[in-house]
């Protein structure tokens, strides 16, 4: 019975894995099509998101945060110019051109700067918030205590049978 | 006021020279003693009556260890029966020779003589013509008189009795109510078996032990002299033994035919047959009876050697051995009591009974020397059934037994014989051998089974104490927190602590002692043994609580509605009470009301003040939520406190997790403007 249960695992699992490869290969595939009508703006969004690609890959651990920040201030950055694509010239050249230009790249990279700086002080920020809330916790409790220990005396402080 | 009232509430000691004031109408004159009126145990002096100054009247003052017959005063007072030396009043009096309150009972002055000065000496005789006119119709109306009210005279004697008038035709009966019933009487007037027990414990006895006093007084005014003046008392009575109280008395003196049936009967030694009130009646209305021949005990083929003499009939033995406890108790466990029984006396069935006793003696368990001393107990009553409870040299009638514990414990006494008497129950083993039902045997025996209930309880209301009371319906308090108070009567109970509690010198001490609390338990009418039991709870408050309910439910039955000092002195006490509470407001209310309520000298507010179930309730539920709240609080804290290392993880998520929804937001906002930008 051990014997028969062990390989329909193995298979379940097997099928699980493939199942996701097949949505990946099949979504990898749907881009890679639309690449050749949709050059222009991936060269753009390449060469503009790299900070954000570098957050994703850089970052370690189960919980990824910092590609969103990083490229939800890096993309507010990027997308008027790439409005200004799809709304003018969708053309390869006109993709480089805009990379030629500097204001385009210093608006995304300094959106994106803007997200790390975002990234990095927001958890002091929130650590300060939350000792300052815990702080006021404590002395409210030690107030209530006092208060009643002066309305029922020492015995209120002993555990009640 | 009085001078002598004046002098107390100043709080001067009193001079020993100053009158005595009884309520505030008659004056002891403590300066003038009249000794021939006084009796053997209460001095007389010269009373006066504030109210007629012209009548003659004497005081007699009760000794304080000596319980007097306060329900015989209350009977005979104002009584105008012929017969009685008038007892014009009684009560208590503060007496400045004592310095302390004493009994006291004014009487009117006889104007003649005593019959006879004392019982030595000699007197002019009453011949038998005189006797039954002079003496004994007068004095069976005075015993009829008693007997209707229920009650015994118990000092029946020529020195007691008074000439009432200057030509000495009226004779009237003397004080009795001084001291216990019979106590003063000499054996000579007194039956065998009253005549067997301790002088304070003769008990109330009936009207026939007054009829053999009367009996003998009669024999002594027929001779003008005391016959057995030459007898002490141990001799006289061994001698009544032996031969009869009639032959002892009379001996071979020459009397009337009709004298010699009146005295054969009234000094018959067998109670049963003595006569009573209807045989003196018929004798006196001239029928004649055949005289009574006394009936003697047997006496035995050889005598019982014991204690170096030789003993020819039970009750003799039995009265020697009664003297002599510890010397008695070989010759009975060795068979010896027995085999006499059986051999000289020839009465199988004691002897075997007495066997019996001797053989559950020596296998009684735990306590064998207990059970030896009732064993020796037991025989003495089989030996002589009438006799008193005789008990390791006690002797007492039962109901005697009273009186006798209050003089112990008056005079300070060892009182664990009485102790141990009432525990082993020797009284029912008295009770268990008479011959014939009688309903004040039973009442009797009932009672001293709920004397043992009460001591075999130590606690404060309870013990020895309990029993002296229920004993003594007379008794007054004995506590000294009472001090020179005279407290007879429950209601007069608290008016007595309330004057006491002005002269206490420790604030702390309680206004209730074994005493107080065993009188209280005693006098009540309602049963408060549940209250008195929580007097001695361990926890103060509770204690306290029910010594509060007792005052204020007394308070509330039997007034007086202000006590003041009594008030400040049980408020005093209260702190454990208010302490009860936990909620510090709560105490400072109460703090605030008890001074008020002192002033008004209610003890009954205070107490429905202090014993407020609902306020209790809620204070209770209260500091219950107060504290899980401080704990709640407490266990808060704590988790604040040891969680700061996993604060700072979580606030680092946090701020990451608010820096990336942020970034999301921004990138969303920036699209819809670009997009409303452009397409507009």
């Amino acid at each position: 019975m051990a014997k028969k249960a062990a390989p329909a695992k193995g298979k379940a699992k097997a099928a699980k894995a493939g199942g996701g490869g097949v949505n990946k290969v099949a979504v990898l595939m749907v881009l890679a099509a639309l690449v050749p009508f949709s050059l222009p703006t991936v060269a753009l969004l390449f060469f503009t998101m790299l900070p954000t690609m570098g957050a994703w890959a850089s970052e370690r651990g189960p919980h990824k945060y910092a590609w969103l920040c990083v490229g939800g201030l890096n993309f507010s950055g990027v997308i008027p110019f790439l409005f200004s694509l799809w709304f003018g010239v969708h053309t390869l050249d006109e993709s480089f051109s805009m990379l030629s230009e500097a204001g385009v790249l210093l608006w995304a990279y300094g959106t994106s700067a803007i997200g790390w700086l975002v990234y990095t002080v927001m958890p002091p920020v929130v650590a300060s918030w939350i000792s300052f809330t815990t702080d006021r916790r404590v002395a409210a409790l030690k107030a209530a205590q006092k208060k009643l220990v002066e309305e029922w005396g020492d015995e209120v402080t002993k555990k009640g049978a | 006021m009085s001078e002598t009232a004046e002098q107390a509430d100043s709080g001067k000691p009193a001079v020993p020279s100053a009158p005595g004031v009884l309520r505030d109408r008659y004056t002891v004159r403590s300066n003038q003693p009249l000794p021939e009126f006084a009796t053997p145990n209460a001095e007389a002096f010269v009373a006066e009556d504030k109210r007629d100054p012209n009548r003659n009247l004497f005081a007699l003052i009760c000794r304080p260890d000596l319980q007097p017959r306060v329900n015989i005063m209350r009977a005979l007072k104002g009584a105008t029966t012929m017969g009685f030396v008038p007892l014009v009043d009684w009560g208590t009096m503060l007496w400045p020779p004592l310095g302390r309150q004493c009994m006291t009972v004014i009487y009117e002055r006889p104007v003649g003589k005593k019959l006879m000065a004392n019982l030595r000496a000699d007197f002019k005789r009453i011949d038998e013509y005189e006797i039954n006119r002079r003496v004994i119709e007068p004095m069976v109306a005075a015993i009829k008189e008693l007997t209707a009210r229920g009650i015994t005279h118990r000092a029946i004697r020529p020195t007691n009795m008074w000439y009432m008038d200057e030509g000495g035709e009226r004779i009237s009966l003397g004080d009795c109510v001084t001291t216990p019933p019979a106590f003063d009487q000499p054996v000579a007037f007194e039956s065998v078996e009253s005549g067997m027990a301790n002088p304070v414990a003769r008990g109330s006895g009936t009207f026939s032990d007054d009829l053999y006093s009367l009996g003998v007084t009669v024999v002594f005014l027929l001779m003008g002299r005391n016959p057995v003046a030459h007898l002490d008392e141990d001799q006289l009575l061994k001698q009544k033994i032996q031969q009869g109280s009639y032959n002892t008395l009379v001996g071979d003196e020459r009397l009337p035919l009709p004298l010699i049936e009146l005295l054969r009967g009234l000094l018959c030694d067998d109670p049963d047959q003595r006569w009573d009130i209807e045989s003196l009646d018929l004798w006196l209305s001239g029928r004649r009876l055949s005289p009574l021949q006394s009936r003697l005990e047997r006496r035995a083929a050889r005598g019982f050697p014991f204690n170096g003499r030789e003993y020819g009939n039970c009750r003799e033995l039995a009265q020697a051995m009664a003297k002599n406890w510890e010397l008695a108790i070989p010759p009975v466990l060795e068979g010896k009591l027995e085999l006499w029984l059986r051999r000289a006396v020839e009465d199988a069935e004691r002897a075997q009974v007495i066997a019996e006793q001797v053989r559950m003696a020596l296998n009684s368990g735990n306590d064998k020397r207990a059970g030896i001393d009732l064993m020796l107990c037991k025989v003495l009553i089989i030996l002589d059934p009438t006799a008193p409870i005789r008990y390791k040299g006690f002797n007492a009638m039962p109901d005697g037994f009273g009186s006798a514990l209050a003089a112990v414990m008056a005079q300070k006494g060892d009182s664990r014989l009485m102790a141990e008497i009432i525990l082993r129950g020797v009284p029912s083993l008295w009770f268990e051998a008479r011959k014939s039902y009688l309903p004040d045997n039973s009442l009797m025996e009932g009672n001293f089974r709920e004397l043992k209930g009460y001591l075999t309880q130590t606690g404060m209301g309870f013990g020895l104490e309990r029993c002296l009371y229920e004993m003594n319906d007379s008794l007054p308090c004995q506590s000294p927190l009472l001090g020179e108070e005279y407290v007879v009567e429950l209601k007069e109970m608290l008016p007595a602590l309330n004057a006491a509690a002005g002269k206490r010198s420790d604030a702390k001490t309680w206004p209730v002692d074994r005493h107080v609390a065993a009188f209280m338990g005693a006098r009540a009418r309602s049963d408060i043994d549940r209250n008195l039991v929580q007097l001695t709870d361990p926890e103060p408050s509770k204690a306290l609580m029910a010594m509060l309910n007792l005052f204020a439910v007394f308070q509330y039955r039997l007034g007086p509605e202000s006590l003041p000092t009594l008030a400040a002195w049980v408020g005093g006490l209260v702190g454990p009470v208010v302490g009860a509470f936990h909620s510090r407001e709560k105490r400072k209310e109460l703090e605030k009301e008890i001074p008020k309520i002192i002033r008004r000298g209610s003890i009954v507010e205070l107490y429905n003040l202090l014993d407020n179930e609902e306020a209790h309730s809620k204070d209770k539920h209260e500091f219950a939520w107060a504290q899980a709240q401080y704990h709640a609080a407490d266990e808060e804290v704590k988790r604040i406190q040891t969680e700061s290392e996993d604060r700072g993880t979580e606030a680092v998520r946090i701020g990451q997790q608010t820096a990336a929804v942020l970034g999301i937001l921004i990138a969303l906002i920036t699209t819809t403007f670009v997009v409303i930008a452009k397409v507009w």
